[in-house]
């Protein structure tokens, strides 16, 4: 079943052309039902789990194209079948106006299966061949609007990916090469804990992660991403703040725990120059989003900050400290989708610069008020979202003891204090500001298929707060290892 | 039954602000309004002597996560600080009924003012040191409508920087926090802290540092140099009833959370004789000088208070950083004079603005004769904040002075023990020359111009609204500084378990 739902909407998309739908409504239609399809397909695995590992093809005897679902994998692909049936409605009401909708929602729906086919993935085989499929998927995407900005954003999408992708690839290398299997175990394969090519190995997993890390943004290699963010919302939403940046830091994960083995990593300049590099890029994120004034590429910024809260945790090499990355993982996709998804809104109206946001929750009652709450959440007002995922983080970074841990919680707390300056004191402006032009009551407000999306997500961001427990249990159990 | 209580202080504050903001009926009425207000304040006070008569109970509201509870507790410290809070906010609200009439927007005003007495009251009884971050950052952001109430360019650019200022101190606080529970062996408040000294998972020096950064981050709601650049710019543009209670009570908030902070999670014996302890000491009786010579440099009444309030809540600052028993009890004791005096000091500010619109010291010439209840409450307010016996400031700023003597006698910089004090008696000299010419200008001056005398003609005393809470904040301070024994007693007691 796992393959039926990585391949359907992969085939259901490329099918495209071939229905060259004349209205609006068919095409609406057909994308959520594919999409719903795939979700009731692939949720039920998700929440009780299976054992099953289900074989697509073998390249050679030992390098199967294999699919597996284990607790850190489940937890991506959860967020991954929730979050997207929403946003495609969202899509559905924010693209009408566009041209090529086709194409778009091709790519669009084909881009699913693509990264349930990472978060599925049970070798490393398999997830770099998703993994390149996603670059190659995504593109159009991002240059969908067809102007020369978003033309040279995708370039540079895509010289970076490419560019990521032969480094992780020389990885790769490695780990068949010394390893003799690239199928994931938690806490590493054994062979490379011990012998005289651990050196070599440690190397091996530095290409790896900065060839993984041009996805998940790290510095210096996250320049690609605020600029991606000239495409289209929905693609900004969801692909670049949840499916393309989380496979980058899902990519990580794995390396760091299911192929190159903590105990491995731990104490050497393997963990140290990734984990400073985490730390540094945490702090330069976030003042980056603070200088930046249009909206989305802020938002984007943010999100170059948030990634590396989730590889900090990750590379803690401590499980409460994997356990505090996933979490944020899960948070962080939820929270930034939601603002996401109300700059588009605003967008629409023709607010894009954050000044533009003056006074404008007249004009737009429900989008300010959700991205108000997102802001809070953001920033880490307890019990919100956010608060348990930089906790759970910088419990274990106290755990940890150390310099760099000590240097990442720090670093957390800046960031919190510059989150709230970016966007907390927009949200305020929206209520007492005025802006440039006074607004009517609801005068911009929008569409339910924009708003839905928006009200449903931050009701679980609320359900989430207040009831934690039913999330935080799955994960502390996925991030010790459990299945 | 306490346990319910507490939930109910929290509670019904925010219920009724939000029934102001969103039930027209209401809130748009301003009979109605002051009716509903009043008395939800009066059921607030009740509600919270009840509190301070039922003994200690905790009560969990929510789990973050295991070791993470959302909890509240009646205890000593707690009871303490929300009696003063309600009494004040009850004062500034009776107040605000005459004098928001000149005001715009009342309804939103009432609304966040009620709201933020509920979270303040959360923020008194908070049991953990979560809770009270999460309704320490609730403060800020609720007591933010009071700042930018006029929605001037000013008042908004004041709120800007007061958000900035204190999230940016609420995170510094955060950060210690992330330290503090991990390495505490109750995830409880206790009291004389409990740092499970013996296992730390960091070095001590490196915790200091976190500490010192914690302390100084809560005490930008308290105004301490060098986070207090945000109090003289947002307290005078709020409406003048909101300036009191901003000046005299939600400073209080960065207060307790530094007691919380030092003796209950902490524990003194940690700090004492460290450099986080000098830092303290320093930054504190920098701030108290400091303030008290901006204030003498400044001729806008309004910040004129403010500055006062940035040197005075550092008294109590400093008297916490003694870490002494009557430092302490002297620090409690002032944090009750002073959040009567200054709601006293800017309840005369407004009712001259209300009367007059006259906001500059020079402008009061003449003033007093015509409105001399006011004015006498005024001076003797003033009196009380200089320190002057028997009102209720002699007493706290000698306690906290012999706390300096007696708790310095061993510190390892010989200076600091007679320079702390010293600074203290300075800066009492220099709150009087920022006070008294006021009530001197007031009682003596002759207005120069001819407008102006014509103008003084025509005033006369404000309505008993606004005279009868000023009265009362006057009597107040002058009869607990005659009969202090009853609150020295009690004070004295938990500073001696705290020490």
């Amino acid at each position: 079943m796992l393959i039926f739902a990585v391949l359907f909407p992969m085939a259901a998309g490329a099918l495209f052309p071939l229905f060259r739908f004349k209205e609006d409504k068919s095409r609406g239609l057909y994308v959520m039902a594919v999409v719903l399809i795939t979700s009731a397909v692939a949720l039920p695995q998700i929440i009780l789990g299976t054992a099953a590992r289900e074989i697509l093809f073998q390249i050679t005897e030992t390098l199967p194209i294999a699919f597996r679902l284990d607790g850190v994998g489940r937890i991506f692909a959860g967020i991954v079948a929730v979050l997207w049936p929403l946003s495609s409605l969202y899509a559905l009401e924010y693209m009408q106006h566009e041209k090529n909708l086709d194409a778009f929602f091709s790519f669009y729906t084909i881009c699913f299966g693509v990264t349930l086919g990472i978060a599925c993935a049970s070798n490393l085989m398999t997830l770099y061949l998703f993994y390149e499929l996603m670059t190659l998927i995504t593109l159009p995407l991002v240059m969908h609007g067809g102007s020369q900005r978003s033309v040279r954003a995708g370039l540079k999408y895509l010289y970076y990916s490419i560019g990521g992708a032969a480094l992780a690839f020389i990885g790769l290398v490695y780990v068949i090469y010394y390893g003799g299997t690239t199928e994931f175990a938690y806490g590493g394969v054994s062979v490379f804990t011990a012998g005289q090519t651990e050196h070599n190995m440690r190397i091996g997993y530095l290409i790896c992660f900065f060839g993984f890390g041009v996805k998940a943004a790290v510095f210096p290699l996250h320049d690609w991403l605020p600029d991606a963010s000239v495409a289209p919302t929905p693609v900004t939403a969801l692909l670049h703040a949840v499916a393309v940046v989380k496979s980058g830091v899902f990519a990580i994960i794995r390396i760091t725990w299911f192929t190159f083995a903590p105990a491995l990593l731990a104490g050497t300049f393997a963990q140290y120059i990734p984990l400073a590099l985490c730390v540094f890029t945490i702090v330069y994120g976030c003042t980056m989003a603070l200088k930046e004034q249009n909206l989305k590429r802020r938002l984007a910024y943010s999100t170059v900050s948030n990634l590396s809260y989730i590889l900090f945790g990750a590379l803690l090499m401590t499980s409460q400290g994997l356990r505090g990355g996933l979490m944020h993982m899960v948070y962080h996709a939820v929270m930034k989708i939601t603002l996401f998804l109300c700059a588009g809104v605003y967008l629409q109206k023709g607010v894009e610069y954050v000044q533009d946001m003056r006074g404008l929750h007249r004009a737009m009652p429900v989008a300010t008020a959700v991205f108000a709450l997102g802001s809070l959440a953001m920033t880490g007002i307890p019990p919100l979202l956010g608060f348990g995922s930089k906790w759970a983080l910088a419990e274990a970074a106290v755990f940890e003891g150390g310099l760099l841990p000590v240097a990442g919680i720090v670093a957390l707390v800046i960031s919190a204090t510059l989150t709230a300056f970016y966007l907390i004191i927009p949200s305020v402006s929206t209520y007492v500001s005025r802006g440039v032009k006074a607004y009517a009551p609801g005068e911009l407000s929008s569409g339910w298929k924009a708003l839905s999306p928006l009200l449903i997500i931050s009701l679980v961001m609320m359900f989430f707060s207040f009831w934690p427990m039913l999330l935080t249990d799955f994960i502390t159990y996925a991030a010790a290892g459990g299945l | 039954m306490n346990g319910f209580l507490m939930v109910v202080a929290l509670v019904l504050p925010v219920l009724a602000g939000l029934m102001v903001g969103f039930v027209p009926q209401i809130g748009l009425h301003r009979k109605t309004r002051s009716i509903f207000v009043g008395a939800a304040l009066a059921l607030q006070c009740l509600i919270v002597v009840l509190i301070a008569l039922g003994g200690e109970k905790t009560v969990v509201i929510l789990h973050l996560s295991e070791n993470l509870p959302i909890a509240l507790r009646s205890d000593t410290l707690g009871v303490i600080f929300s009696l003063i809070m309600t009494a004040m906010w009850t004062a500034s609200a009776f107040f605000a009924f005459s004098y928001m009439t000149h005001e715009k927007n009342e309804k939103t005003y009432y609304a966040f003012f009620m709201m933020t007495l509920g979270v303040l009251m959360a923020l008194c009884f908070a049991a953990t040191l979560v809770t009270m971050y999460l309704f320490f950052e609730a403060v800020t952001l609720l007591s933010l409508e009071l700042v930018l109430h006029e929605r001037t360019k000013e008042s908004i650019a004041a709120s800007i920087k007061y958000l900035i200022y204190s999230v940016a101190g609420a995170t510094m606080g955060l950060l210690g926090i992330f330290f503090l529970v991990p390495n505490t062996t109750s995830s409880y408040f206790v009291l004389g802290g409990s740092l499970n000294v013996e296992a730390l998972t960091v070095a001590p020096s490196a915790l200091l540092g976190v500490l010192f950064l914690t302390i100084v981050g809560f005490s930008t709601k308290a105004g301490m140099f060098p986070m207090h650049g945000w109090l003289p710019t947002a307290h005078p543009v709020a409406p003048s009833p909101a300036s009191a209670v901003l000046s005299g009570v939600i400073t209080k908030a960065g207060v307790i959370c530094v007691i919380r902070v030092i003796y209950y999670s902490v524990g003194v014996e940690f700090l004492r004789g460290t450099w986080v302890q000098m830092a303290l000491l320093t930054l504190a009786t920098v701030t108290v000088f400091m303030g008290s010579m901006m204030a003498l440099n400044e001729s806008l009444l309004k910040k004129r208070l403010a500055f006062s309030s940035v040197s005075q809540v550092s008294y109590i600052l400093c008297g916490l950083f003694l870490f002494d028993r009557t430092a302490l009890t002297g620090a409690l004791l002032h944090v009750i004079f002073h959040a009567l005096i200054k709601d006293g000091l800017f309840l005369f500010a407004g009712a001259v603005i209300f009367k007059t619109g006259y906001t500059y010291v020079d402008q009061l010439k003449g003033l007093g004769r015509k409105m001399p209840v006011v004015f006498l409450c005024f001076t003797i307010l003033s009196l009380g904040l200089i320190g002057i016996p028997p009102t209720g400031g002699f007493i706290s700023k000698w306690y906290i002075a012999e706390g300096a003597i007696a708790g310095l006698s061993h510190f390892p910089v010989p200076v600091f023990t007679w320079l702390v004090p010293a600074i203290l008696l300075i800066s009492a000299l220099l709150t009087a020359g920022y006070l008294l010419p006021v009530s001197i200008t007031g009682f003596f001056s002759q207005p120069d111009e001819e407008a102006s005398q014509a103008k003084l003609n025509e005033v006369c005393e404000p309505c008993r609204l606004m005279t009868v809470p000023l009265i009362i904040l006057t009597l107040a301070v002058v009869f607990l500084g005659v009969f202090p024994n009853l609150m020295i007693d009690i004070f004295d007691s938990l500073a001696a378990l705290l020490v």
